[in-house]
């Protein structure tokens, strides 16, 4: 039997699917109706008919084999209500343990309140039974929480069961008629701006914003966090949404730990000279009017250094990614102070990015919080830093003069390679997306390097190899650079595919084997006997390999291998 | 989520037990008095809880509910049972029309009671007009009430039966007998001229609100022809049993007072059902919503004298929810709705 379940879209373990229930297209994440669609589905856990059923335990072993079923139920949900570890446990087992294009069901768990994290944590469906068992509580039901209702209360709520109507004084089983048809409208509507959210990419910081609500949810983000490799796995290497990282709970995203590890574990090592520069609010860096002056009066002598950006929440960001996401495309309260936690985390980035590179000098163009983080980096080295800024302001003629006689002095001391500050661009990306020694496996002899900012391309004089593309600014192969990365990295970031010539989209099912370090997104490289292919990811490589529906590669390229 | 309002613990302490062979250990009393029903009449009774090595089930197999084995000695010795009814005579009198033995296990197994302390017990209970003694089926044979029969002729026989199920009985308790054993000994029983208890037990695990009303009312009409009393136990979760493992796990909650209501309600006109709801009201005990807690317990109890359904006039508004428990539950697959 085909499968009735297929995810269309995904933002981390979140994703937008469509389910065939009962005849009818059902756009998850979504909460069944009726008492008919539970009676329906429990008969379904008995005898699978149109839907393959399976109801699982939150002990499920994610080290089994994965229960492949069309929807998979979470047995006794509702004990979790109050205990965020235990439904953390839960609902990354029952997804780890199941088919990732089994839809997770978990019943009489969610509420407007909760809706938008359970979904966050991959539930695909949920029920109106705690909205009814509220309303028979008393309760009134929102995105934001809970109210109980007594004399006094008032619902200010427009929707249809409460308009015109003073909830507190009807009598009480017109009460809870009328707060259940409140409080299921108030779980659709709620579905309605997860689906919005997933769809926009935004569903984290919808899910941080939600969270503030009860402790209980806080706790619960704080508990999937801890989750990394979870959310890891399931992350889009880009987005085309800015990312907000407007409360503590962002430190954690998976995205910035990611982009944190991958400048330390993937770049290649740099040495020389390393200038570090606040971060501006415009974005790429490059492109804001403090980094636009201190380049320019730089000039000719960029060419010699190495620049790096300190910035909340990223950490680092080495110039040549200035246009990757996240570090292209996120957005910060700015109040000139930072808190204990952000200024630890790029303490700690920047201590790591020093030493996993061989750089022979430091020079610090900071003030303010950036200043006190490069001291204590430079305390917790052992390294010496050259402060270029001495009245606190970094674009003052004063500071902009010392950094340039201090950069002239160094390069004329150590004379340094001259570089072209282009092919940075390409490098950190190429070794970013591809993983370590990517750069030179493309880009083997310096390449020629045209482009505008920050569109580059390199060729080796005739054909071309890679180029920065699309909205998103990564690296796209063309078949001559993927070539080149398959001669010396043999596997990674490829798709292999049964025998036929791809085009356009690759579906799962054609997938034989893929690199489960594949992201969606990921520029990969598509191959069987006869073709070799380039493309984009769209889904994870272990979930190309485990899944039996849905687009897996969009192809770009395809030739004769 | 769930609100401060219902996590709170509800009452400070158990409510005390009054007849029922249930108690918990916070009450660590092991004799006391009430009142019961005996032909028709409300009569003074008492109760003795003798501490015995405890129930050979228990120590080797063991129900999901029961955790009274921690209250047993496994040193107990005869005289050591005998002294400990004799001292509570000495203080309480005579002066009842019941008396209810308790050992927490089997009154009629003659490794946990030994024959001489069970003759002495019986022969100096010889004139009351009902001694309630407990024990599995498998003890009920027609030896043993042969002897008992010399000793006391006014001995009702209590079996736990739990539930006329015997899937459930088997996979939900563990009991380890089945319905035609306990209609087996109730055969014995009633012809050695000796009457016969059975409890019944109101939600034991793994069932949903419904399935647990459902079975306690067939477990009446099924028990009616073989019982001259029937008791519901409405389950409370005792420590070290499965149950509790259960319950602080979230997937059980002891039963509704509002079921227990109309397990009695509905089996009114057939049996007649007695029912103390110990613990009732607390959050390991039979419960609603905690408002109308006291108020539904005392009726059950006031029913289990009268007889007559009239005593039940509480009404609260958490009964819709209770309705909307029984009717989606099962839903949740394997998790009670509220706490």
């Amino acid at each position: 039997m085909p499968r009735q379940f297929e995810v269309t879209r995904r933002d981390g373990a979140a994703r937008l699917g469509t389910l065939t229930w009962r005849g009818e297209e059902l756009t998850t994440p979504s909460s069944f109706e009726s008492k008919e669609d539970l009676e329906f589905l429990n008969a379904l856990t008995i005898h699978n008919a149109e839907l393959d059923v399976a109801v699982i335990t939150s002990q499920e072993d994610p080290k089994a084999e994965r229960i492949d079923a069309d929807v998979v139920i979470l047995g006794g949900a509702p004990r979790f209500s109050d205990d965020p570890r235990g439904l953390t446990r839960a609902l990354v087992r029952a997804r780890e343990s199941t088919n990732p294009d089994s839809a997770l069901y978990v019943p009489a768990l969610g509420t407007p309140n909760n809706v938008s994290l359970l979904v966050y944590a991959g539930v695909d469906l949920v029920d109106p039974i705690m909205a009814e068992v509220k309303a028979r509580g008393g309760y009134l039901l929102s995105a934001e929480g809970e109210r109980q209702f007594d004399a006094t209360s008032r619902s200010y709520c427009m929707c249809d069961a409460c308009r015109g109507v003073n909830v507190a004084d009807l009598p009480p089983e017109q009460r809870v008629t009328v707060l259940s048809a409140h409080n299921r409208h108030a779980l659709k509507a709620e579905l309605c701006i997860v689906r919005e959210n997933i769809e926009r990419g935004t569903l984290r910081e919808l899910v941080e914003a939600r969270c503030r609500t009860a402790p209980m949810l806080t706790a619960l983000l704080r508990l999937l966090d801890e989750e990394h490799s979870y959310f890891e796995r399931r992350s889009p290497i880009v987005r085309t949404a800015t990312l907000l990282a407007c409360s503590q709970e962002s430190l954690n995203r998976p995205e910035i730990l990611r982009f944190g590890e991958r400048v330390i574990e993937r770049l290649k090592k740099r040495d020389g000279i390393l200038l570090l520069l606040p971060c501006s609010a415009r974005k790429p860096y490059s492109r804001s009017r403090s980094h636009r002056i201190i380049l320019n009066r730089l000039d000719k002598l960029r060419q010699f250094l190495h620049e790096a950006i300190i910035t909340s929440p990223i950490g680092i960001v080495p110039r040549g990614l200035e246009i990757m996401y996240p570090a292209s495309n996120y957005d910060i309260p700015v109040t000139g102070k930072w808190t204990c936690d952000e200024s630890e985390w790029v303490i700690g980035r920047l201590t790591k990015y020093v030493e996993a590179n061989a750089f022979d000098t430091v020079v610090a163009h900071v003030s303010g919080p950036y200043r006190k983080v490069c001291d204590e980096a430079a305390a917790a080295l052992g390294v010496d830093l050259v402060h270029t800024v001495e009245d606190g302001n970094i674009l003052s003629s004063d500071s902009l003069q010392r950094l340039c006689a201090v950069a002239q002095e160094l390069v004329a001391e150590s004379s340094p390679k001259r570089r072209d500050l282009r092919f940075d661009y390409l490098q950190d990306l190429a070794d970013y997306e591809f993983g370590p020694h990517a750069s030179t496996a493309i880009f083997a002899e310096s390449p020629k390097v045209r482009g505008l900012f920050p569109t580059y391309y390199a060729s080796d004089g005739r054909t071309r190899i890679a180029t920065i593309a699309g909205r998103y600014c990564t690296l796209a192969l063309t078949i001559e650079g993927a070539r080149r990365y398959l001669r010396a990295i043999e596997n990674r970031y490829c798709v292999r595919i049964d025998d036929f010539v791809p085009k356009g989209t690759v579906f799962a099912i054609g997938v034989l084997n893929a690199d489960p370090e594949i992201r969606p997104f990921d520029e990969v490289i598509v191959l069987n006997e006869h073709v070799i292919a380039v493309g984009r990811a769209l889904m994870s490589g272990w979930e190309m390999q485990a899944s039996k529906r849905g687009a897996a590669v969009a192809v770009r390229h395809v030739e004769a291998r | 989520m769930k609100t401060a309002r219902a996590s709170r613990r509800r009452y400070p302490r158990q409510a005390a037990s009054g007849t029922s062979r249930h108690r918990t250990r916070a009450n660590d009393r092991l004799a006391w008095t009430g009142v019961d029903l005996l032909n028709g009449e409300i009569v003074p009774s008492l109760t003795v809880l003798l501490t015995t090595k405890g129930c050979y089930w228990a120590r080797r197999d063991g129900c999901t509910m029961c955790g009274y084995i921690a209250d047993a000695n496994p040193d107990a010795q005869s005289s050591d049972i005998q002294k400990q009814l004799f001292e509570v005579l000495a203080q309480y009198g005579t002066a009842f029309k019941i008396v209810k033995l308790f050992t927490s296990g089997s009154f009629l197994d003659q490794e946990e009671l030994p024959l001489d302390a069970r003759d002495a017990i019986l022969s100096a209970l010889a004139d009351m007009p009902k001694v309630i003694v407990e024990s599995r089926p498998e003890f009920v044979t027609s030896e043993i009430l042969d002897d008992v029969v010399r000793s006391n002729q006014h001995v009702e026989v209590a079996i736990g039966l739990e539930t006329s199920n015997d899937h459930i009985r088997n996979n939900s308790i563990n009991k380890g007998f089945a319905f035609r054993d306990f209609v087996r000994a109730s055969k014995i029983a009633r012809s050695a001229g000796l009457t016969v208890k059975a409890y019944l037990l109101l939600k034991p695990p793994f069932l949903t609100e419904l399935e647990a009303l459902e079975d306690a009312t067939q477990s009446i009409l099924d028990v009616t022809p073989h019982a001259d009393t029937i008791s519901l136990n409405l389950c409370n979760v005792q420590k070290g049993t499965l149950v509790e493992a259960l319950w602080k796990k979230g997937l059980y909650r002891p039963p509704w007072l509002w079921s227990a209501v109309e397990v009695l309600k509905r089996t009114q006109e057939t049996a007649t059902v007695i029912c103390d709801p110990v613990g009732g009201g607390t959050r390991r005990g039979p419960h609603n919503c905690g408002k109308c807690d006291r108020e539904v317990v005392a009726e059950i109890k006031e029913f289990s004298l009268s007889q007559d359904s009239a005593s039940f006039t509480a009404s609260c508004t958490d009964q819709m929810l209770w309705e909307f428990v029984l009717e989606f539950e099962e839903f949740s697959y394997g998790a009670p709705l509220v706490p």
